[in-house]
């Protein structure tokens, strides 16, 4: 860090580190589970218009879509889990100060940087290490994903969830799910585009480090704390080290509950079979009313075998029951037409109800068709 | 042909129409190719008479190869009544090979080889209609050695040749000579029973899925993926579904699910591949389809929606998991509110919020713009 003096820009060089290593990792890993959740999940919510279904297409298929979405929620809830250790060894070990948490000057530095902004305040408010508006984004952060791992977890598991929430819920999980998910890539766009890419780019979160000049303009009290040597209480190396050791196990079993969560999440049900059966299965596609259709009328004498082909393959073959036949079982004996039937077709119009003379059909005839009588009663 | 069915369907959407102008158009058509050849056949040693001074005899027969003896009889007025009777169609117009007595002889195993030597016959006035068979799952069937696969004459007859489509019933029972197992399922389906009890002439017959002539396979994926269009067709037709009080947004709020976003994507995307996704047919019956008001529907009652997602999701065992499906309905303060107001939520939620970002990232512009020329001037 060696300054020139005499040259203004040279003091600029001047730099202080922001974001350590594991930070600037957990970064890395959201940028991209939060684009691959947003590139794979709207195309999901708005399946129907045409760029949804070109950048499905790009990936391969819905399928692949859903497949990428939820490898991108274990990576982001991952980086959650990370952050949620990260945050317990702040406090507890380095005994940093809450520079993250809200309070209430916030809304006072929003409202006056806002009218000084507009020329209505004489001065810029001074922030510490974090703005409101980083804070903001921090906490936007923290809740929406919240917000998306708990709708998330009950669209990834609705069986489950469904035993301890009422049905309606999943819907309502995906109507929240879809919702926070456009007001999230829309706060992302909208205001850190703005903030940290076209108002200036600031490059702390990739190098970790802010210039003086960056200091001065966005972080003066800190800078002001920073050289009084107030930034950061940094007890004496041997109590930390008493520290990080009670913190160690709990940070490890806490760590790996939270992971046992996970993967619970990812594996709590299979909500449905991967493949269906066909929809007509078990159906008899070929089951003829009359045996094969003849070319023209016939007089039936014998009925030829029946047809066993089948449309499909692996389905069973038709076997129709051999029809009763006096001399087959030696006991149904059928009473003979008499001869002035001959070229009959049509027998249930009388026999059915009996209707003249006729002889009505003996009960365990009920059904039987008019195309099959000429199999048993022959003409005289 | 295919203009004019579509035409007719756009402007009154009365799914038997169809059939009644596809019927007309057929007898149009065999008219006027048929217009010349009349009168060309009319006379000499091959007109009807002729062949009917032996055929009208009721015990004209031969035996044919296998045993199986064939009656030669047809009956004068049973022909002169059909379509082709009255537009003095020729016998010899079809049988072509025929010239004159004694006929050349038949070289028949069975019954069923003479209707599969002679159904070809009808091409040569029907050429559009026997062309489209040709792409027909019983031309594949036939194709593959599956003698049983219909052909023209096992659907219109060979000689008793009559609109297949009036009555309307008379199109399943048609079908049913062959696929009686399906037909009986359909005729006590909610279309069934309406084409049946009612002769409603609304509810789709078997050809109004399946098409005519042109019968696809329907175990196929491609035809399980678009199969969710067939029966949009009669219920996004607000005219039609208005009679019953029917929703009309039922393919919406299928498409805008899980299930049918799925299925509609597989369906642009990837016809071949199969998606475990269901389709109507899967929740609502395939040719047994019930109303939804009656209790032995698959979809009426929790009890039984519950057994139909059961199919699919066989781990749900408790009725708030069909809950979760909005059942066809848009979420509304009435139906599903708790969907309703999460959605409107975030409505209002999301432009305040960017919005209110958006004003001050403008008051941070400004500034800097101002500052800029501050520094310029």
């Amino acid at each position: 860090m060696a300054t020139v003096p005499e040259s203004p820009k040279a003091v600029s060089v001047q730099e202080y580190r922001r974001f350590s290593s594991v930070q600037r990792a957990q970064h890395v890993l959201l940028i991209l589970s939060f684009t691959l959740l947003a590139l794979t999940g709207l195309p999901q919510k708005f399946a129907g218009d045409e760029w949804a279904e070109t950048l499905i297409a790009w990936m391969g298929s819905i399928e692949n879509v859903r497949i990428i979405h939820h490898y991108a929620a274990i990576v982001l809830i991952f980086v959650s889990i990370a952050e949620f250790i990260m945050i317990g060894y702040k406090i507890y070990v380095e005994r940093a100060r809450w520079t993250i948490f809200p309070v209430l000057q916030d809304a006072f530095d929003a409202f006056n940087q806002f009218f000084y902004n507009l020329g209505m305040r004489k001065d810029a408010p001074k922030y510490d290490r974090y703005t409101w508006g980083e804070k903001f984004e921090y906490w936007a952060l923290v809740w929406g994903t919240a917000i998306m791992a708990l709708t998330g977890f009950i669209l990834w598991n609705p069986i489950l969830s469904s035993k301890f929430l009422p049905g309606e819920w999943i819907p309502v999980a995906k109507a929240a799910h879809g919702g926070e998910a456009i007001l999230a890539v829309l706060a992302i766009l909208v205001w850190h585009i703005y903030n940290v890419h076209l108002k200036t780019f600031n490059k702390s979160m990739f190098n970790g480090k802010l210039s003086r000049r960056e200091m001065e303009e966005e972080h003066s009290v800190e800078l002001e704390l920073l050289e009084q040597g107030k930034a950061s209480y940094q007890a004496p190396a041997e109590i930390q080290q008493r520290r990080k050791r009670r913190y160690a196990p709990v940070a490890v079993i806490a760590g790996a509950v939270m992971l046992l969560a996970l993967y619970l999440f990812v594996t709590a049900e299979t909500t449905a079979i991967s493949t269906l059966p066909p929809a007509s299965a078990g159906q008899q596609v070929f089951a003829p009313r009359t045996f094969t259709p003849s070319a023209t009328r016939v007089q039936l004498t014998q009925t030829p075998p029946p047809p066993t082909a089948t449309l499909e393959p692996g389905k069973p073959t038709y076997t129709p029951a051999p029809p009763v036949s006096p001399t087959a079982s030696g006991v149904a004996v059928a009473n003979p037409l008499p001869a002035d039937h001959a070229g009959r077709t049509v027998c249930q119009v009388c026999h059915a109800t009996g209707v003249g003379s006729a002889p009505k059909n003996p009960p365990d005839h009920e059904g039987r068709l008019d195309s099959t009588c000429v199999d048993c009663h022959k003409l005289q | 042909m295919i203009w004019l069915r579509k035409s007719f369907r756009r402007n009154n959407g009365v799914c038997s129409a169809r059939w009644l102008v596809l019927g007309l158009a057929l007898v149009l058509a065999a008219g006027a190719a048929l217009g010349w050849a009349i009168p060309a056949q009319a006379q000499g040693p091959t007109d009807n008479e002729a062949c009917l001074r032996c055929h009208s005899n009721p015990n004209l027969s031969m035996t044919l190869r296998s045993g199986e003896p064939l009656s030669l009889f047809v009956d004068p007025k049973v022909y002169h009544d059909t379509i082709h009777g009255t537009l003095n169609v020729q016998c010899v117009q079809c049988h072509t090979d025929i010239q004159g007595y004694p006929h050349p002889s038949a070289n028949y195993l069975d019954r069923r080889d003479v209707t599969l030597q002679n159904y070809k016959t009808c091409e040569s006035c029907h050429p559009d209609n026997y062309r489209k068979t040709l792409d027909s799952m019983h031309q594949v069937a036939l194709a593959g050695g599956n003698r049983n696969a219909a052909v023209c004459t096992d659907c219109h007859t060979a000689h008793a040749v009559t609109d297949p489509a009036t009555p309307r019933t008379r199109i399943p029972q048609t079908c049913a000579q062959c696929h009686s197992t399906i037909s009986d399922a359909y005729v006590k389906s909610v279309h069934g029973k309406a084409l049946f009890d009612d002769a409603n002439p609304d509810v789709p017959t078997c050809i109004d899925c399946h098409g005519v002539h042109e019968i696809d396979n329907p175990t196929t994926t491609a035809f399980r993926l678009k199969s969710p269009e067939i029966c949009a067709r009669c219920h996004t037709d607000k005219a039609i579904m208005a009679k019953y009080a029917i929703s009309t947004k039922v393919l919406d709020t299928y498409i805008a699910d899980f299930h049918g976003t799925t299925v509609e994507l597989f369906a642009k995307q990837h016809p071949d591949q199969a998606t475990n996704k269901p389709v109507c047919y899967d929740c609502h019956g395939v040719h047994d389809i019930k109303s939804t008001k009656d209790p032995t529907s698959t979809v009426s009652t929790q009890e039984n929606l519950l057994k139909t997602c059961r199919k699919c999701h066989p781990d749900a065992t408790t009725e708030s998991f069909t809950a979760a499906w909005m059942s066809h309905y848009e979420a509304s303060p009435d139906k599903y509110p708790l969907v309703y107001y999460v959605n409107l939520f975030y409505w209002i939620l999301i432009p305040l919020t960017i919005g209110a970002l958006l004003i001050f990232i403008a008051s941070d512009v400004l500034r800097r713009v101002r500052r800029r020329l501050a520094k310029q001037s």
